[in-house]
């Protein structure tokens, strides 16, 4: 009875209360502590005293140490690398897909299985792919002729071989956001420019890429989103190796913490991290608030 | 028609097979080698050059599996985490997702963004102060130290497939329920949540598969072998240096059934959800 009473704002926002109450609980109050953490450290001369006060020390430390800027750079190229290299593989595989199939679902089934693979599966396949004795890659290298390689032991090599992983397993995702893009143009336009004598290069530059272009905004921005956290496959192809070669800072930071017990310098790498991630999504949301804004009500 | 028609539809046929080839092949190569690698005995794959085809397939690598891990444990894990998590991630997105799109709200569109941000938040960030808080609750090494993230992890997305669908009901079907006497919240679980039965399916089968696939909480919250989940105890076959390849992928073929069981059957849900998750997001 008396819930009928309520004004909507005010059931809404009970509806809504669960939610918030579990986003306070994982989310605001742990990043809270990790920014507090991060101020505070543990003298390793004498750990039982607890953490101390530390200010900005875990930061500076992190400005000096050389491991922290290699496996920042080192996902800096995995982003550079495979956001790209996933985009242009995933829109390779979506205009494939996009073909007029009688029977839908073997093409379907082949972009859905890369997604739902478990990242660290794709990880120790592509490990497996690259072993230098019994590997596929080596061998079908050897069969066109060419020296096999040291893949995951030369850290270019690895780099190459984790970058080729990611874009297999992001590419696919990729494809099916794509593809669904690609779904919504309407057919009309394609018939028209083949009335007009326009080629299906032109066609793809005119039509194709400007219609797909806020499908690709998205997939680029989830993509940079994930490759900025990449730590499952390189833990699981390289373990980091060789050395600390292909480290990325995710796999730094867990190092640090869980390894190493470092709370406070572990909580200052993720606060930069985060830091990093929040450059990316604000302006993807601001691109969003520029073109869902229009069309809402509120 | 024309008399140009023939060779035309051949290309056109010979193009549709070409494109359906190699998508086929980048999706389903990976698998097909571990399944015919975990086929192979030890010593055949040593050899040099490497077989492709097993030469004496063998099941005896899907035994060693079973017995060196507690696969199915693992399996159990994940199945316990990944489904409560989604049960509770689907309620509470869909109280969420109905205030959204079926009631007035102010900051409509505010709370839309926020829920977007935390979406993108990074999980190694979380990481750190989630383990030391699930630490200082003693809940290291229980199923609630996974379900609850893994729970909030999916309800932005889950949040934003259920509004999509939710918004397409009409609002007169609403109106009579509740002049028949029910309540907003008993209108929303009798008439819109039936309704959008798709749209909460989709959302559920998004949740798991998240759940199921993570791999850096569950590595860092559970350290107990028989409390792994199956991404993690995926990686306990490998020696600290020795790669048992036959061994291993006897095992990601294992683990790999639940999860081809659950694409294979709801792939159109999936793909539906994946892009109005993306798309509209």
């Amino acid at each position: 009875m008396r819930r009928k009473d309520l004004s909507e704002p005010a059931l809404g926002a009970l509806l809504l209360l669960p939610a918030a109450l579990l986003l306070l609980a994982i989310v605001v109050y742990p990043i809270a502590t990790l920014f507090w953490t991060s101020l505070h450290a543990v003298d390793n001369a004498n750990p039982a005293a607890g953490e101390h006060w530390a200010g900005v020390e875990n930061y500076t430390r992190a400005f000096d140490d050389g491991r922290f800027w290699h496996s920042t750079l080192q996902t800096a190229i995995y982003i550079a690398v495979t956001v790209p290299g996933a985009l242009v593989v995933g829109l390779g595989l979506a205009l494939l897909a996009n073909r007029p199939f009688r029977v839908k679902w073997p093409v379907r089934l082949s972009l859905l299985l890369p997604w739902a693979l478990p990242l660290v599966f794709a990880g120790l396949i592509f490990r497996w792919f690259f072993e230098y004795n019994t590997g596929v890659v080596n061998d079908v290298l050897g069969r066109l002729g060419a020296e096999p390689l040291q893949w995951l032991s030369s850290p270019t090599l690895a780099t190459a071989a984790v970058c080729i992983a990611i874009v297999w397993k992001a590419s696919s995702f990729m494809a099916l956001m794509l593809l669904a893009g690609l779904q919504t143009i309407p057919k009309s336009l394609y018939e028209a420019a083949e009335v007009d004598g326009a080629s299906k290069w032109q066609q793809f530059r005119e039509i194709t890429l400007p219609m797909l272009r806020p499908a690709i905004f998205v997939a680029l921005i989830f993509r940079t989103i994930t490759a900025i956290q990449t730590f499952d496959i390189p833990y699981a192809m390289t373990g980091g190796g060789p050395g600390d070669a292909t480290e990325t800072l995710a796999m730094y930071i867990h190092k640090t913490t869980l390894d190493f017990l470092d709370f406070g310098y572990g909580s200052a790498l993720a606060a930069l991290m985060f830091v990093f991630s929040m450059v990316a999504t604000s302006g993807y949301l601001r691109y969003t608030r520029r073109s869902v804004g229009r069309g809402a009500d509120a | 028609m024309s008399p140009k028609a023939a060779p035309v539809t051949f290309n056109r046929r010979t193009m549709v097979w070409f494109a359906a080839i190699v998508v086929m092949v980048n999706g389903f190569f990976p698998a097909v080698w571990i399944l015919l690698t975990s086929l192979k005995t030890e010593t055949e794959l040593i050899r040099s050059p490497i077989t492709y085809l097993p030469e004496a397939p063998t099941l005896a690598n899907y035994d060693t599996a079973f017995t060196a891990q507690p696969i199915l444990r693992f399996m159990a894990n994940s199945l316990v985490v990944a489904g409560l998590s989604t049960a509770l991630c689907v309620l509470v997105s869909a109280l969420a997702a109905y205030a959204l799109t079926r009631l007035r709200m102010p900051h409509r569109n505010l709370i839309m963004s926020v829920l977007l941000a935390v979406s993108m938040f990074p999980l190694i960030s979380l990481m750190v102060p989630l383990f030391k808080l699930m630490r200082e609750l003693g809940l290291l090494n229980t199923y609630l130290a996974l379900i609850l993230p893994y729970a909030v992890l999916s309800l932005p997305v889950c949040t934003l497939v259920m509004a999509s669908f939710f918004q397409d009901i009409p609002p007169d079907l609403e109106a009579a329920a509740m002049v028949d006497g029910c309540s907003r919240v008993g209108a929303l679980f009798r008439i819109v949540v039936p309704l959008s039965a798709p749209g909460v399916f989709t959302a559920a089968i998004l949740a798991f598969v998240n759940a199921w696939d993570e791999f850096l909480l569950a590595l860092t919250m559970m350290n107990r072998v028989s409390m792994r989940t199956l991404s993690v105890g995926i990686t306990l076959y490998q020696g600290e240096f020795a790669f048992p390849w036959p061994l291993i992928s006897a095992a990601l073929i294992i683990a790999l059934v639940p999860i081809c069981l659950l694409i294979a059957i709801f792939q159109e849900r999936v793909v539906g959800g994946l892009t109005a998750g993306g798309v509209k997001g």
